[in-house]
């Protein structure tokens, strides 16, 4: 591996919250262990499973998130534990419920501690989990319809833990310019809860001290103007945002040709606060626009006419996107035990041979290796 | 000293995606030099105060809260990029520059003349990352294709996966899960691209689209799919690895818990708080194992309404949370306001601008480094606020000349620099917990 970060050594004491961007810096060359408990990394037993595998190295997660990191395994407390500990550059561990952060065993090390609510605080040792991190960061209450309980964003998906592990490697990776400045590292304490915090500029408290208007779920469309949201169609949904006049004018027009309703053309209707005000007239209009058309057909058509608008796609419509398919994005694999796999590959383009790959490993796969170069 | 003291990096942006990332560069030391223009503003400045309506619109497009947000401990620089003078300027501040980030649309950073090759030419060892919706490259099918952050996490996938099984998917309606995620891709490859020009000595040309990053997250679904599967679905709050999850009603107006039992020691702790409640039926052997609580997750979850709706959100969480179940009030913005991790964190802080000198409030950062700590100095400025600084230090340009780019509309300066505001909060600022600051 050649990598930028090629000869920097990562230890992932995470089960979800270090995965997704581990394993980024892993193809970008860093050398990645993740040190597992004999009985294996909570993610290869969660579940999708690989049909007709079982065990450890079935596990759909263990299959995406650990790519390209190696394994070594080794009890909490070992001497082996310790010693690939030591040996890292950068140790990425989640502190839940309390834990203490290892310490850093060297004076260039880099640790970031990751846990529910921060190391410090009356509430640092309460436990979260993803539903509790859209809670905790007054998210949740903003999700779903307002006659059902709120929920978490995709809960299938971790989004949250993702998020935050995008957090962990850019903070580790900060702090290492600072050890190029300072020849010396540091313990950085990471909060889930403020890592979901930091997505809600658009609904949160600055917005909130400043207007008082309270805001909580509205459904699947914003409580802005229309159209803003999701219109039902022929085969799912489509999402549009109209917020903007020539936006707008572009939609009256599409409207009117297909509906026959030219008053939807009148000027008033250019100031989104009116359209707001007459937001059932415009939802309707809309959706007889939209029910008979499939999103492909409205996507490309809406666009054409300089509309923001887009599909609502299911995991399946991502696989056959023909932008995706086109642009190089997916990356398969031969996967030693569970067979030719297809997933995203690189998430972003760049002018230089960078990215590096391999297959997940198994459990303990380079344990001798790793120990031996502690 | 931040790490990134002496690191001079140019924002050229609209709302979240762009800025989200050099907020962070920002925080921890770079110059960030934001281009604009009055001519065409960041759409986070159309977003001003309600009660600023009056002001003259160049006051008001300083008022908007995301901007104190989004531009804090940023420089303003006022030019119109469609001038050839204010672009020549721009070039001159990016041959001076390490960093550009752009998520300008593809086309329109063509347009300008500040696409890579246009920007290297002046500085080749820059580190270039754009993130428009859909990449750089014109030969993808959706390379035009107008992008907006609110309709990106639908694209992507996750609206499709937010709401109830039974209902029309409740989506995403109140953030931009992709902006924010694409801004933290960028960041990586920002600090990627310098750790390669320290080693390499040479610059990089990232390209980022907001599309592929996002859907990179559901690697595992996937897979899953192209293996003949299905199990990317919606299910209210609930995953099917665990039970119960969701959030059940407490005593109080739209008053809700979370709580997530994650293992069997959980439940039994659970289990035995609400039989110490007199709620029948919660030793059933169904719910004894994980997938037996997940297989009759409706029937569980009304049990523990039963238990959460006589009492306080936070007194359920309180007494979940001594038992070692994850559990937190559903909190709102009131709620954020008043939560003690917040508070005893000080996430939120008051920070002064030229326009608000007694402050504007906003959030933190997620990565502090506690011995090179990053800080907030300044809230978002307003727009041209340090024109004549930056040119002067960056591009040469004199006062003389400024004045005379000014004249011709090809540079601007603060609009009214003598009005100054006031948040309507400050007075209770510190009842709000938003005195003292965040180290």
């Amino acid at each position: 591996m050649a990598g930028p970060w090629a000869g920097v050594r990562v230890v992932e004491l995470t089960g979800l919250t270090g995965a997704y961007a581990t394993r980024l810096w892993a193809a970008l060359g860093a050398e990645v262990v993740v040190v597992e408990p004999a009985e294996g990394h909570p993610l290869r037993h969660l579940p999708p499973f690989a049909p007709g595998h079982e065990g450890s190295e079935a596990s759909l997660w263990w299959a995406f998130f650990a790519q390209g990191k190696r394994s070594a395994v080794a009890e909490a407390g070992s001497d082996a534990y310790d010693r690939i500990v030591a040996s890292a550059d950068v140790v990425i561990a989640d502190v839940a419920g309390g834990r203490d952060a290892p310490r850093p065993a060297h004076e260039r090390q880099v640790v970031v501690a990751v846990s529910a609510f921060g190391r410090t605080g009356p509430r640092r040792a309460w436990r979260g989990s993803e539903l509790v991190a859209w809670a905790s960061s007054g998210l949740a209450y903003t999700f779903g319809f307002p006659d059902r309980p709120p929920v978490a964003l995709a809960p299938v998906v971790q989004f949250a833990a993702h998020v935050t592990s995008l957090f962990a490697v850019n903070a580790a990776m900060l702090a290492l310019r600072g050890v190029r400045r300072t020849g010396e590292g540091q313990v950085v304490d990471l909060s889930v809860q403020e890592c979901c915090l930091a997505l809600a500029p658009e609904t949160g408290v600055p917005l909130f001290l400043d207007d008082r208007l309270h805001r909580s779920r509205p459904g699947n469309r914003r409580a802005v103007t229309r159209p803003w949201g999701l219109y039902p169609c022929a085969d799912g949904f489509v999402s549009f945002l109209v917020l903007q006049p020539g936006h707008w004018r572009a939609m009256a027009a599409w409207i009117a040709e297909v509906t026959g309703v030219d008053a939807v053309l009148d000027e008033a209707f250019v100031d989104m606060h009116v359209r707001w005000e007459v937001s059932d007239f415009i939802d309707e209009l809309t959706e007889q626009l939209t029910r008979s058309r499939t999103k492909l057909d409205l996507f490309a058509e809406g666009q054409r006419r300089g509309i923001p608008i887009t599909p609502v796609n299911t995991v399946g419509d991502l696989r056959a996107d023909p932008h995706l398919r086109n642009a190089g994005f997916w990356r398969r694999e031969d996967h030693p035990e569970l067979g030719p796999l297809e997933g995203p590959g690189a998430p972003f383009r760049v002018d230089h041979d960078w990215w590096w790959w391999a297959s997940a490993p198994r459990l303990g796969q380079h344990t001798d290796e790793v120990l031996a170069s502690t | 000293m931040g790490v990134l003291d002496g690191l001079v990096v140019v924002e050229l942006s609209i709302a979240i995606a762009a800025p989200s990332c050099c907020r962070a560069l920002a925080f921890h030391g770079a110059e960030v030099l934001k281009l604009e223009s009055p001519t065409n503003p960041d759409v986070a400045r159309l977003f001003g105060s309600a009660w600023a309506r009056d002001e003259p619109a160049d006051v008001y497009m300083d008022t908007s809260p995301y901007l104190a947000e989004m531009s804090a401990n940023k420089r303003s620089v006022g030019l119109d990029l469609k001038q050839a003078d204010g672009l020549r300027v721009a070039l001159a501040v990016l041959a001076d520059a390490d960093v550009f980030v752009t998520n300008y649309s593809s086309p329109a950073v063509r347009a300008l003349g500040l696409a890579h090759a246009d920007v290297a030419r002046v500085n080749p060892d820059i580190v270039y990352v754009a993130l428009p919706g859909f990449g750089s490259d014109p030969e993808q099918p959706y390379y035009d294709f107008l992008a907006w952050g609110p309709n990106q996490a639908p694209l992507v996938g996750l609206d499709a996966l937010t709401g109830y099984a039974d209902q029309d998917p409740a989506g995403i309606a109140t953030i931009a899960p992709p902006d924010y995620f694409a801004g933290l891709h960028a960041l990586a490859a920002v600090l990627t691209a310098l750790e390669h020009r320290d080693r390499a000595g040479e610059g990089s040309f990232i390209d980022i689209s907001q599309f592929e990053t996002t859907v990179s997250c559901l690697g595992p679904y996937l897979f899953d799919h192209a293996l003949g599967g299905d199990a990317a679905r919606r299910d209210g709050s609930r995953v099917p690895w665990l039970a119960p999850q969701g959030c059940y009603p407490c005593r109080g107006d739209d008053a809700w818990v979370a709580v997530t039992v994650d293992d069997d020691t959980g439940w039994s702790a659970l289990a035995a708080q609400l039989r110490a409640d007199g709620i029948d039926g919660i030793d059933d052997a169904r719910y004894a194992t994980a997938a037996g609580r997940v297989a009759h997750h409706d029937a569980l979850d009304e049990l523990l309404a039963r238990y959460t709706a006589s009492r306080s959100a936070a007194e359920v969480a309180t007494e979940l949370q001594a038992m070692g179940v994850a559990a937190y009030e559903v909190l709102d913005n009131v709620g954020v306001l008043h939560d003690p991790q917040v508070r005893d964190r000080r996430w939120f802080q008051l920070v002064p601008s030229h326009r608000f000198p007694d402050g504007d409030a906003f959030g933190g950062h997620p990565i502090r480094l506690p011995d090179t700590p990053g800080r907030w100095w300044r809230a978002g400025p307003s727009l041209g606020e340090d024109t004549a600084a930056v040119l002067e230090a960056h591009a040469g340009v004199d006062g003389d000349e400024l004045d005379r780019l000014a004249a011709g509309g090809a540079a601007f300066t603060v609009s009214a620099p003598e009005r100054r505001l006031r948040r309507p909060y400050i007075d209770y600022a510190e009842i709000l917990g938003l005195g003292g600051r965040r180290d």
